[in-house]
């Protein structure tokens, strides 16, 4: 237990020194919210009432699908792996303690942007708070899942870049966050249910937490944790 | 028991490949071990299956004794410290860190660096340092003067001298025949995947057989030439020499190095 809390806290200082997660998981995102946080409340005041989950949708996307998978890369893509074999460590741990870094990374982030929003933008606070971080817990973790399959399979950077920008776009274009979905075409608008974001923001704006709202994710979790499994199994017995 | 190691047998295949042929041999408690062959041998794949790190098709391996594995360099994250990786590994292996081993290494000068930024000698004295930091009987090292300059290859030398002094076993990958020849009790020759010799250094120079290498130096320039009798050929080139008017400036003759005795061994195989 000792080693483990060792090995997380090893891995948040690790990620803090890792320029790509801080820019990933705080610098883009907050200037996304300040740029955008701007923009929206003064052309559609409406959207004071939704600006802290949609940003944190788009925050905690880029931080799970864009930041975690290059330090999966870099440790499961390399000779770092062996490192874990050789000391008789599970190698599940290192995906475990990067996600558990990097869900803290992104929940610090979250909780700038429920600071400053209302002081800013005089955007809503969220009616009940406690529900709200337990909606976004779940999302954190269940998009940090499918940052982690795209880490474990693909195998250089620069493919990453390009395939997580697949998974990244359509989850910030057609989930509802800069726009309403309803304006969509029906058939951007079911491509949008496929990715978890148009389900984390549900779940995130006020009376969203609903197992309506939920299953879906819970489904994409479980999925994820299998595929990770047998990923993780795969290695191993390389 | 004697053995640290024994090996019977030993198959390992990538795709169709075959990388490791049935391989055997032995290793004895308390030794410097040497498994040597050229890039692409199977040395890295059958210390890999030794220490767990492989899996194999075939054959058995049987360790007598806990394991301390110096990985290559870029098995650590760029941004970890030295100071860090030690701990975590310390934590991992439930055991407290050993400060003479720190100060031996001179890790103190580098705890300030990231992995990253550590120079190639600093990179292979962290790692092995990370290899013993459990105290382990058998430490294994691959390729671990690769890369460095002269100064740390003594360096690396000599805490492998204290390894064997302290009783450990030591096994290492190499394809420096020099390293090999200064530094290892036994070494095993992989060849082709196969072990085509394994023995001591002046075993293998029995194995190869009288071969002796003159070295003349001429007016016109230095020349070795191989031969199994000195007087034979040392007297017939004389003679020539002598013949043609040339003056001879200097004479050695040696049984050669452990290298040219390994190339006549691959060559051989090659036959």
């Amino acid at each position: 237990m000792n080693a483990f809390l060792y090995g997380v806290a090893l891995q948040w200082k690790l990620d803090i020194r890792s320029k790509s997660l801080l820019v990933t998981c705080y610098v883009v995102p907050l200037i996304f919210f300040l740029l955008m946080g701007g923009i929206f409340t003064s052309v559609m005041p409406d959207m004071k009432d939704t600006l802290i989950p949609s940003m944190i949708v788009m925050g905690v996307s880029m931080g799970a699908f864009i930041g975690l998978p290059p330090s999966l890369i870099e440790t499961y893509g390399s000779d770092i792996k062996k490192v874990y074999k050789a000391n008789g460590v599970p190698l599940y741990l290192g995906l475990i303690t990067m996600a558990i870094s990097a869900f803290v990374h992104l929940m610090m982030m979250c909780i700038i942007i429920v600071l400053l929003a209302p002081i800013l933008f005089e955007a809503a606070l969220p009616s009940d708070l406690p529900i709200f971080f337990m909606a976004l817990a779940v999302y954190v973790i269940v998009s940090l899942s499918i940052g982690s399959i795209l880490g474990l399979v693909v195998k250089n950077q620069a493919k990453l870049t390009m395939i997580a920008q697949l998974v990244f776009l359509p989850s910030i274009m057609l989930s509802g966050i800069m726009f309403p979905i309803e304006l969509l075409p029906k058939t951007f608008e079911l491509v949008g249910e496929i990715f978890p974001a148009s389900w984390g923001y549900k779940l995130m704006i006020d009376d969203g937490f609903q197992i309506e709202n939920m299953w879906y994710l819970i489904l994409v979790l479980g999925a994820a944790i299998i595929v990770c499994g047998l990923l993780l199994r795969k290695q191993k017995s390389n | 028991m004697n053995k640290a190691i024994q090996i019977d047998c030993l198959r390992k295949s990538y795709g169709g490949h075959t990388v490791l042929k049935e391989i055997s041999f032995q290793i004895e408690k308390g030794e410097i071990f040497a498994l040597l062959g050229i890039n692409g041998a199977g040395k890295t794949t059958a210390l890999e299956c030794i220490e767990g790190l492989k899996k194999y098709e075939s054959g058995t391996i049987t360790v007598n004794g806990t394991m301390g594995i110096q990985l290559q360099s870029s098995s650590l994250p760029a941004h970890i410290k030295p100071m860090e990786a030690m701990r975590l590994f310390s934590k991992w292996n439930n055991v407290k860190i050993d400060d003479t081993l720190i100060h031996s290494l001179g890790l103190w000068e580098i705890e300030k660096k990231q992995y990253g930024q550590l120079s190639a000698g600093q990179k292979r004295r962290l790692h092995l340092a990370l290899a013993l930091v459990s105290n382990p009987d058998i430490i294994f090292l691959d390729e671990p003067t690769a890369g460095l300059d002269v100064e740390g290859r003594l360096s690396l030398h000599n805490q492998i001298r204290k390894l064997k002094s302290q009783g450990k076993t030591v096994v290492l990958a190499s394809h420096d025949m020099a390293e090999v020849e200064t530094l290892c009790d036994r070494i095993a020759i992989l060849n082709d995947g196969k072990i085509v010799f394994c023995g001591t250094a002046s075993e293998l120079t029995d194995t190869i057989g009288k071969k002796y290498f003159i070295h003349i130096k001429t007016e016109r320039g230095t020349e070795t030439i191989e031969a199994d009798s000195i007087e034979d050929v040392l007297l017939s080139l004389l003679g020539e020499l002598k013949q043609k008017g040339i003056k001879v400036l200097d004479i050695k003759v040696d049984k050669g190095t452990l290298e040219q005795h390994f190339m006549e061994i691959a060559r051989r195989v090659e036959k």
